[in-house]
């Protein structure tokens, strides 16, 4: 009897302890099942120190190969960052403040690298740009790309560019462009006002930017691996996470204690990593660039003619040649012909798997993670809504394939979780849940309490509140966050393998198929990937697009 | 039928007080205006009746019930918000019977409930629209039958006009008036727009800085206020300050601070040398041939009327209106200002200057 149970949930929902046990028992899920796992290798790495000193820490060459891997991590996020930046204002610009033909399917052509699961992405970069040691390569393949750093700096380059593209035009399209005007009514030119005006009011949107490119950068598994398999650089050019990858394949180091050099690389990448975004937030939010100094002949120079076009073909160029292109490539490989026998049914178990995980993580996100994010956005003034509100972003930030360890770490010790699929659906839980927690808060954030506040005057329970007021008026956003939970979980490759390189997820198959030489099956099952993305990618254009037109 | 009665009532948020000590009796039918200016606690006021905000101390009282731990949703309390606040993936007609649905009538009750509310209003054409397809107005006007149709005897209007055009505003004002006098609703509003007070209410309560001021009937406030910040809020009003130097059975001698007398009916409470504040509404100064001298600075079209502002010779600014079809005076033209006597209060004057007691925020 459904409606009898709404009902007496409505009625439940109208005591005040009732509601503070439930926020209380989300809570208690969201910091034993996400935060603690995810973390849990620091506490494991201070219990057993002497063991990991002994195995790891006083190796040398051990501790060479962690050390290498890990810095190569992070010059090669702070270097993407910091190219996307450059050529992301500029689009940003673009896309807010101009208004042209085809610009809808500009739009969706910045967002394509968001629909390419990065394993995909990964092989269609190292066949384009890289020297494939023994991956077929179809024509028009330039292969002028030697250098393993160029080439993974290529494809950070590409996944990282939709994000920063979009935090930098969220907040430009928040500033209201009369500032701007404001200013060159009093004599600044279109440059010198840009600059000194709207790019000060801009900070918020490079600190997203920043730290979203940089933690996707830092993060990277997949992708980065397999373009590595491609041009035979896995078991020679590391980064920390694909050193984590190349260790659970069994590339390197075949004698030592794997778990411990695995808890070590790990350890290090989830402190470096909260540490250095922690820096970032920290620098950008309070140092001052020298926004004062005004050069106006030049900057008029600048503002006219040829220099403002030449920048827009610039970013077009870009986005076109390093961006887009070089992500198709891979649909290059219908020109190659097909190996005689082709066995599908690998694939279509890969799938299926990939399917059931995605598809019971995005449901757990849902149902755990939109009481938290009204937690969350309800209780802005509330201690410990606040600390929840930044513990959620943890799991963003971690690289997934130290969260994948830590995680599996947690649970196999304690003994608790032993089932291979169920802790795969539990580290995707992990980092899939903060992007539907904050989807969700940010949308109920937006919405006027007083709707709520006019229902529960009419004589709403607070549950029924909810579901006929609140709910509706965000349900695109759940919708969202779901679909994004999704996508992600089913394009992760990280996270997968550092619980089991057995997990048959499709990205993990695809390893497995360019491990053993089957390049053409690989690129196949990538395509099949990128197109199922891809439907869903559209199915969330459509869903947040339709939200402006209801009311 | 809902009498309401406040005991005592204070919120506090950290070491700010929003309301503080706040006693209020509520009749039967009343129509009372909480007015005052922005942040002196009247909204947190009718936040504490609804129930949307449990105060820290004190109780709330409905029909003699104590209603401060009923939740929102068991108090039957209509609220109409500043910003409207319709459901806005609702149709109107949806909006309208949410409150009886919520109450767990059927769906063809709470329709006709709604019809018969959105009728009162005028708004029965507009059923099948959408809240973003109608003019401010409208929406108002559905956020009132909406908050009526959930069957509340008491209405709370939380500044439900401040968002609307002039004119509108106008019209809403005496149609909401109009309205809940026919349906014997009990009502308190909420506004910082006095005129809007004025113009409505049975009564009105005068709130600054999170207490009560004074509370009576319109014309009493305006007429004689207790209080100079009433005086000085409701209304507009000439304060000039001065010293009591005379009095008798009858009147009071007030001394403005160029030596002027100016004699003051009843106020006999004041001995000489109190140090006082004279009131007088711009409407009951006139010009004479002997008073007190004054010189004109600004006259200004008003359409029914000119007002003139002087700068008196005792360093007050004093207003006054003559009718349309009269020749104004010129701009630096010397004037005698004579006051109504019946119609100058007098108040003692605050240790804290004028300026500090009718200070607005």
């Amino acid at each position: 009897m459904p409606m009898s149970l709404t009902k007496r949930i409505d009625d439940l929902s109208s005591r005040r302890d009732i509601r503070s046990g439930w926020f209380g028992i989300i809570t208690l899920f969201f910091l034993a099942f996400i935060i603690l796992p995810t973390v849990y290798v620091l506490i494991f790495g201070i219990m057993d120190f002497q063991n990991l000193s002994n195995m790891v820490l006083d190796d040398p060459e051990v501790m060479s190969l962690v050390w290498g891997a890990v810095f190569t991590s992070f010059s090669l996020a702070l270097i993407v960052t910091i190219i996307d930046l450059i050529v992301g204002i500029p689009m940003a610009w673009i896309m807010v403040r101009k208004q042209f033909r085809g610009k809808k399917l500009l739009d969706t052509l910045i967002d394509m690298p968001l629909a390419f699961p990065t394993a995909a992405l990964g092989f269609s970069i190292g066949i384009f740009w890289g020297l494939p040691v023994e991956a077929p390569v179809p024509p028009g393949a330039l292969g002028i790309v030697a250098s393993p750093y160029i080439l993974i700096m290529l494809l950070h380059i590409i996944f990282t560019y939709p994000y920063m593209v979009r935090s930098l035009s969220a907040i430009l399209e928040q500033i209201d462009q009369s500032y701007e005007e404001a200013g060159m009514t009093l004599g600044a030119s279109r440059m010198t006002a840009a600059r000194t005006i709207t790019l000060p009011l801009f900070r918020a949107g490079l600190i997203t930017g920043f730290i979203l490119c940089f933690a996707r950068s830092l993060s990277e598994t997949g992708g980065t691996f397999i373009a590595l398999i491609t041009v035979g650089q896995a078991d020679k050019f590391f980064t920390g996470p694909t050193l984590i990858a190349a260790l659970k394949n069994d590339l390197v180091l075949g004698t030592t204690d794997v778990e411990a050099v695995l808890a070590v690389v790990s350890i290090i990448l989830i402190i470096t990593a909260i540490i250095f975004l922690l820096i970032i937030k920290f620098v950008l939010g309070r140092v001052g660039v020298p926004f004062d100094k005004v050069w106006p002949r030049w900057e008029r120079v600048l503002s006219r003619g040829a220099v403002p076009k030449a920048k827009d073909v610039v970013s077009f160029v870009w986005l076109f040649a390093i961006v887009i292109i070089p992500s198709f490539f891979i649909f290059a490989y219908l020109l190659v012909p097909s190996p005689a026998d082709m066995d599908w049914s690998g694939l279509l178990d890969a799938l299926a798997y990939s399917f059931m995980v995605a598809g019971v993580v995005t449901l757990a996100d849902i149902v755990l993670g939109v009481p938290l994010a009204l937690y969350i956005a309800r209780h802005k003034d509330k201690k410990l809504a606040q600390a929840v509100d930044s513990l959620v972003n943890i799991p963003l930030i971690v690289p997934t394939t130290a969260l994948g360890f830590s995680l599996a770490l947690f649970w196999t010790t304690q003994g608790l979780v032993t089932n291979l699929t169920v802790l795969v659906i539990m580290a995707h839980i992990a980092f899939t849940y903060p992007l539907v927690v904050r989807n969700v808060a940010g949308a109920v954030m937006e919405v006027d309490p007083s709707y709520e506040e006019a229902a529960r005057t009419l004589g709403a329970k607070p549950f029924a509140t909810f579901r006929t007021v609140l709910f509706p008026i965000v349900r695109s956003a759940v919708l969202a966050g779901a679909i994004l939970a999704f996508t992600r979980s089913l394009g992760e490759t990280g996270a997968t393998v550092a619980v089991s390189p057995d997990a048959n997820t499709v990205p993990v198959y695809i390893i497995g198929l360019m491990n053993t030489g089957d390049y053409y099956l690989a690129a196949v099952s990538a395509m099949v990937l990128i197109m199922v993305s891809f439907v869903f990618m559209f199915g969330l254009r459509y869903v947040i697009r339709r939200e402006g037109g209801t009311y | 039928m809902p009498r309401i009665t406040l005991n005592k009532v204070t919120m506090r948020f950290g070491d700010i007080y929003a309301v503080r000590d706040i006693d209020l009796v509520i009749k039967d039918g009343e129509y009372l205006t909480i007015l005052g200016p922005s942040g002196c606690g009247k909204t947190s006021l009718i936040k504490v009746i609804s129930g949307l905000w449990i105060p820290t101390e004190g109780s709330v009282t409905i029909d003699g019930e104590d209603v401060t731990d009923v939740p929102i949703e068991d108090r039957h309390v209509g609220y109409v918000f500043q910003n409207i606040a319709l459901f806005p993936h609702m149709k109107v007609a949806k909006n309208v019977s949410f409150g009886p649905r919520m109450q767990g009538r059927t769906k063809e009750e709470s329709k006709e409930t709604a019809d018969k509310f959105l009728k009162l209003v005028n708004m029965l054409d507009r059923l099948d629209m959408f809240p973003g397809e109608l003019s401010g107005g409208e929406q108002q006007k559905v956020a009132i039958a909406r908050a009526m149709a959930s069957g509340a005897r008491l209405l709370l209007l939380d500044e439900p006009l401040s968002a609307l055009d002039a004119r509108v505003r106008m019209d809403l004002r005496y149609e909401i008036r109009r309205l809940v006098k026919e349906l014997g609703i009990t009502v308190i509003h909420v506004t910082h727009d006095q005129d809007e007070a004025m113009s409505v209410s049975d009564r009105i309560v005068v709130m600054r800085n999170g207490s009560i001021v004074e509370s009576d009937s319109p014309m009493k406030l305006y007429r004689r206020p207790n209080n100079l910040f009433t005086a000085y809020f409701i209304g507009e009003t000439n304060l000039m300050e001065g010293m009591v130097s005379d009095k008798d059975d009858r009147n009071i001698l007030v001394k403005l601070r160029d030596g002027t007398d100016i004699k003051v009916g009843g106020n006999r409470q004041f001995n000489i040398n109190d140090a006082v504040v004279l009131s007088v509404r711009p409407e009951y100064v006139y010009t004479a041939k002997e008073g007190l001298s004054a010189k004109v600075v600004q006259v200004i079209y008003m359409g029914s009327y000119w007002r003139v502002v002087t700068r008196a010779k005792s360093e007050d600014k004093v207003e006054y209106n003559i009718p349309k079809h009269h020749e104004p005076p010129a701009i630096g033209q010397d004037v005698e200002l004579v006051f109504n006597r019946k119609m100058s209060i007098v108040y003692r004057r605050p240790k804290e200057g004028i300026a500090e007691a009718v200070r607005l925020e």
